[in-house]
């Protein structure tokens, strides 16, 4: 026992030390990229700050008050969560029902699910650029193929909807891979007692699978109020905010504060209020799902 | 679950592939685009299915734009990136697991939660950071920010701790040091899901925007996906090259992903539950 204890302690130390230089790459750079902006951004947020980045005076909640004053930031604040109010729930209705439409294995089903998750293969700024011309007022296929003269990226009605489903075709490979798996994953003994009791589909579907996979369903609405509070390659590539900043979103107005003004104190201000979001949203959906979800 | 039959099968698979067309068409529509010439993109109605294979728009895209410098690019960054982010991953994930230190939960969870601090919602700073140490145009810079993936270190984790420890205790008596024992018995026994990381990482730096639109100025270190937004021809109307661009970049993740398909599928689910 003695010499076992003897062997141990020296290698215990030195055990010490290599497992810390381990985790020391992973802990570096987490602290230079993620914690340390993070403070960093808080601090900018609540200071004056020159355009080289560096801080001149404190300036306590000035920039929030600022902020909260201006109109430019309660359009991008107000069309961020609109933006999220058109995708989230459109995106669910969509992949729901592609989901229900294969989850049932039959001849064809890998090829259609090879179909639904494609546009996972195409980056969003390739996607940006090819929706772009599919919208297009005059040669579009869109308006051709719906028989209408919408003006989409010149309509402040409009505009907005182009993001929207451009971000569902993006988002839905994922999402629908979700539902589906989650659909598969329940026994089958489960729907077929359904049945013999007689629940027809409709019942089957409300009463049996939308709270089984409800779990699923609450991941895939938190995650996506979260990237909709992030929202900004599409504003960026197809309409830079406009038509009369209709589609000027809380990441976009940042960037343009931070990037083309060199204002970082505001930039950094609408920073947090995005993180701060970001937060809550998840915050949000966990709430919501310790009441309405139902685990196995 | 009772199979289906007979009319509602068939509803149901038309349907679906009805849905399945509608998906592609974006798609389908670039490549077909790739081959149009100037007219046939401003027709109306507007063409669907390009008159003849011609190669044009994929020369102009190719001798008039520094596309290849951008892909290049590209590739640099993103597979140096996605090396070193498994790498990063898989040392910490392995000290995790057999290492015995200090505030070893706590500084699990540290790391574990960067993945709450969204990177869209800190690159104001970053980018300062990054043009102060003199690291704008570089491939450094763009690598920079992606080098940490919370998710895989906490998969990779998962799949260590699944490792019997008894190998462990076997390499240690055969005299096998933690780099040897990482080198030969840990990494060959997750190499699927280290393969499946890779490819993910790759695509993730490959098809990233904002971040490399920041950190490049310089035309010839521009990404390939920040690059073909600044073609010019969309202005004009002139989609053809742009497309072409595109579907050269795009062609690429179709084919791994028609290839790979069962394994990103896994991949992106089980990262995205991560």
């Amino acid at each position: 026992m003695n010499n076992a204890d003897g062997i141990k302690k020296p290698r215990k130390r030195k055990n010490q030390i290599s497992g810390f230089l381990y985790i020391l790459p992973a802990l570096f750079i987490a602290l230079l990229f993620s914690y340390r902006p993070f403070v960093k951004t808080i601090i900018n947020s609540l200071s004056i700050v020159n355009y080289s980045g560096t801080i001149i005076d404190v300036a306590g909640l000035d920039n929030f008050k600022r902020l909260f004053a201006d109109r430019n930031f309660l359009t991008s604040l107000t069309n961020t969560f609109r933006f999220a109010v058109m995708f989230v729930p459109l995106n669910l209705l969509v992949c729901i029902i592609l989901a229900l439409l294969v989850y049932r294995k039959r001849k064809g089903t890998a090829f259609n699910e090879s179909l639904f998750i494609m546009p996972l293969s195409v980056a969003m700024s390739s996607a940006a650029i090819v929706f772009q011309a599919l919208f297009n007022p005059t040669i579009g296929v869109i308006n051709f193929l719906f028989n209408v003269q919408v003006q989409w990226f010149n309509d402040p009605k409009w505009a907005m909807w182009v993001i929207v489903i451009l971000c569902i075709w993006m988002a839905m490979g994922l999402d629908f891979l979700l539902l589906v798996g989650a659909l598969r994953s329940i026994p089958k003994e489960v729907l077929e007692a359904a049945e013999l009791d007689g629940s027809n589909r409709l019942q089957t579907f409300f009463h049996i699978q939308i709270p089984l996979i409800s779990p699923t369903l609450m991941f895939v609405i938190a995650n996506r109020l979260r990237d909709s509070m992030l929202l900004s390659g599409p504003v960026l590539v197809m309409t830079e905010g406009g038509p009369f900043r209709s589609t000027q979103t809380l990441v976009y107005q940042m960037y343009v504060e931070g990037f083309k003004s060199g204002n970082y104190s505001m930039g950094s201000a609408i920073s947090v209020i995005v993180f701060l979001l970001s937060l809550a949203m998840i915050a949000v959906s966990f709430r919501f799902e310790r009441k309405g979800v139902f685990y196995q | 679950m009772k199979r289906l039959t007979g009319t509602r099968t068939i509803v149901v698979m038309i349907l679906a592939t009805i849905f399945g067309l509608v998906v592609t068409f974006p798609i389908y529509y670039m490549v077909a685009g790739s081959f149009f010439s100037i007219r046939e993109f401003s027709s109306f109605p507007p063409t669907i299915v390009p008159s003849t294979i011609r190669l044009h728009n994929f020369q102009r895209a190719i001798n008039e734009s520094p596309l290849i410098r951008f892909m290049l690019n590209s590739l640099i960054s993103a597979s140096v990136g996605a090396i070193l982010r498994i790498a990063i991953a898989t040392l910490s994930a392995f000290a995790f697991v057999y290492k015995e230190f200090k505030a070893k939960k706590l500084l699990f969870i540290v790391i574990l939660a960067t993945m709450l601090l969204p990177a869209d919602a800190l690159i104001l700073e970053n980018y300062i950071l990054i043009s102060r140490l003199g690291l704008i145009d570089t491939y450094l810079g763009i690598i920079s920010i992606h080098l940490l993936a919370p998710v895989q270190m906490f998969m990779l984790r998962q799949i260590f701790k699944s490792i019997p420890i008894t190998y462990r205790e076997a390499a240690s008596i055969d005299g096998c040091g933690d780099v040897r024992f990482l080198i030969r018995i840990v990494t060959p026994m997750s190499r699927s899901i280290m393969l499946i990381f890779l490819l993910q990482s790759f695509v993730t730096i490959w098809n990233s925007y904002l971040w490399p639109l920041l950190v490049t100025n310089d035309t010839t270190m521009r990404t390939v996906q920040v690059g073909i937004t600044l073609l010019s021809y969309a202005e004009n109307l002139d989609f053809g090259p742009v497309f072409a661009a595109i579907s050269l970049v795009v062609l690429p993740s179709i084919l791994l992903f028609l290839v790979f398909r069962k394994r990103i599928v896994e991949g992106v689910v089980s990262g995205s539950l991560g």
